[in-house]
């Protein structure tokens, strides 16, 4: 009989657990230990932002979900990973703190014999001074964040009502910090939301990016193909923001946030500010702060995990120059090397780099995005850790069969810009692979058949769809197994 | 789409926009419904294709 621990309840996690559980016997365990009770899915959180969803269409609890298929469930924070056991136990363990309010702060440990972390991303707001909910920026970056935002939103919307102008500063809150994509799709909701109250002229929106070109995305940017040319996504990107008459500041690293001031710093070394009455900023993303433990008791946690906290797996991580990157850096099968019954998918694991080029301002800041590894790709690695874990349970040591490097994979952005079955809009962005590969495709670095960039309202049902498909599939309803990533 | 001027010369004066026609077929249901397929399409195959 085996253990898997899952840590972790996310999308990569929650595929993880789901998979695990349904094509391996009963006679062993999954278990799936997470701080949150609810599942959430992440992306509709925008539209949770603007009022036009509530929390609890987001989120499900995950206690009654996972009982009902045979998944153990700890509410539960993980604290530590203990691969090598210790003196008193030969097989190695986890420790966690439990977080569900009958058992709040009792700590327990749980041995495994494969061990899933899916912890996500540390929403790393300490990062920046003044940033973040409770200080004086708003998030989307979690359900309760993203009510947060909505009600203040709806104070700076009521301020236009009575006359009162208002600037609204949407970006990235870190030199950093990812998720552009997020961040971007919150301005043009919220463009929309004022738009259609007819506020157009109180508002002043302003896009404040780490990319060195809007577009980036933290992903280098793309070509796509657009009006009979073969165009960037920089165009793409600044097409729709000068549509929908939002001024952009690029280049920027949030440095501090003072209230209804932003301090930045950009690559020419400037310190510069700009105001703001409303102003949502995506943090830098960490490790979640997980230690790990030799037999002895040693702290080994610099052999599991990168110096963000990030799970090391097998990927290249010799330090290299941009020039020199390569498509085969990226890991593919999401499994460290030192301990090969631990496996990171998701935004868990390090990334040997990143996929836009570093940017150095004058006075020494890195200022870029590192890679984004939300959604779809974090549910196909959820899925391929939890296929090559059953081989290996059912079938011992081998060479893992399932891939999915993020150099072979594409990912669908699909980055809304408004709300209706007749008035939504989007933009949809496809690219493949995610990470460059100039080897294969020495042009563009993608396919240009499958990396695309639309406008319309089929991009707003095609999310609209998959917020729907999506929950059906986490909430493990009939046939969720034949649901892609 | 009321588009504020811009200032000549600056950056946000250089990005194309949509024409009334582009503005059209972005919200024509018929014609969207066959890109909402063919979307379809492309994402599946995006990631069928991106695993093994």
């Amino acid at each position: 009989m085996s253990t898997i621990v899952v840590l972790g309840a996310g999308i990569s996690g929650n595929t993880a657990a789901a998979f695990l559980r349904k094509k391996l016997a009963k006679k062993h365990k999954v278990i799936v230990v997470a701080p949150n009770s609810y599942y959430h899915w992440i992306p509709s959180n925008i539209w949770v932002g603007v009022g036009r969803m509530t929390v609890d269409q987001v989120r499900f609890k995950l206690a009654p979900r996972y009982k009902k298929v045979g998944i153990e469930f700890h509410q539960a924070l993980a604290v530590s990973i203990h691969p090598e056991g210790d003196s008193d136990h030969a097989k190695p363990f986890i420790k966690a703190t439990y977080t569900l309010p009958e058992k709040q702060g009792e700590e327990f440990m749980l041995e495994y014999d494969f061990l899933v972390n899916a912890t996500g991303p540390k929403l790393n707001f300490d990062a920046t001074e003044g940033l973040g909910p409770g200080k004086n920026t708003v998030s989307v970056c979690s359900y309760d964040h993203a009510a947060h935002a909505w009600e203040k939103l709806q104070e700076a919307i009521e301020k236009m009502k009575n006359g009162q102008k208002q600037r609204f500063v949407i970006g990235t809150g870190h030199p950093m910090a990812t998720c552009q994509g997020a961040a971007f799709e919150y301005i043009l909701n919220v463009a929309y939301e004022i738009r259609k109250r007819k506020l157009t002229d109180m508002a002043e929106l302003v896009w404040l990016t780490n990319e060195f070109e809007l577009g980036d995305f933290g992903m280098g940017g793309a070509h796509i193909k657009r009006g009979g040319y073969i165009t960037s996504t920089r165009v793409f990107a600044e097409s729709f923001l000068r549509e929908n008459n939002i001024h952009w500041i690029k280049r920027a690293g949030v440095k501090k946030v003072e209230p209804g001031l932003i301090h930045y710093e950009n690559l020419e070394g400037e310190n510069l500010s700009v105001p703001f009455d409303f102003a949502m900023l995506i943090p830098g993303f960490a490790g979640v702060g997980l230690k790990a433990f030799g037999k002895d008791n040693t702290d080994i946690s610099s052999r599991l995990f990168a110096a963000n906290g990030l799970m090391k797996v097998d990927a290249d991580y010799t330090p290299k120059a941009y020039e020199d990157w390569s498509v085969n850096d990226w890991p593919e099968t999401y499994r460290n090397v030192d301990f090969p019954n631990i496996f990171a998918p998701g935004i868990a694991f390090a990334p040997p780099h990143g996929i836009s080029k570093p940017m150095t301002s004058k006075n020494g800041t890195l200022i870029y995005p590192t890679p984004p590894r939300t959604g779809m790709p974090s549910g196909v690695m959820g899925k391929i850790t939890a296929l090559n874990i059953i081989r290996l349970v059912n079938k011992g040591e081998h060479e893992l069969k399932h891939r999915a490097s993020m150099g072979r994979m594409g990912a669908a952005c699909i980055i809304s810009a408004g709300y209706g079955m007749t008035k939504g809009a989007a933009a949809t962005m496809t690219v493949f692979p995610i990470v460059p590969d100039f080897e294969k495709y020495p042009d563009y670095g993608r396919s240009i058949g499958y990396t695309m960039g639309e406008a319309g309202l089929a991009g707003h049902w095609l999310k609209w769809f998959m917020h729907y498909m999506f929950m059906h599939k986490a909430k493990g309803y009939p046939f969720w197994w034949l649901l892609p990533e | 789409m009321n588009n504020r001027p811009v200032v000549p010369y600056s950056e946000e004066s250089y990005p194309p926009l949509p024409t009334n026609k582009t503005l059209f077929w972005r919200r024509f249901v018929p014609w969207q419904l066959v890109r909402f397929l063919i979307l379809n399409i492309k994402i599946l195959r995006i990631v069928a294709g991106g695993h093994s």
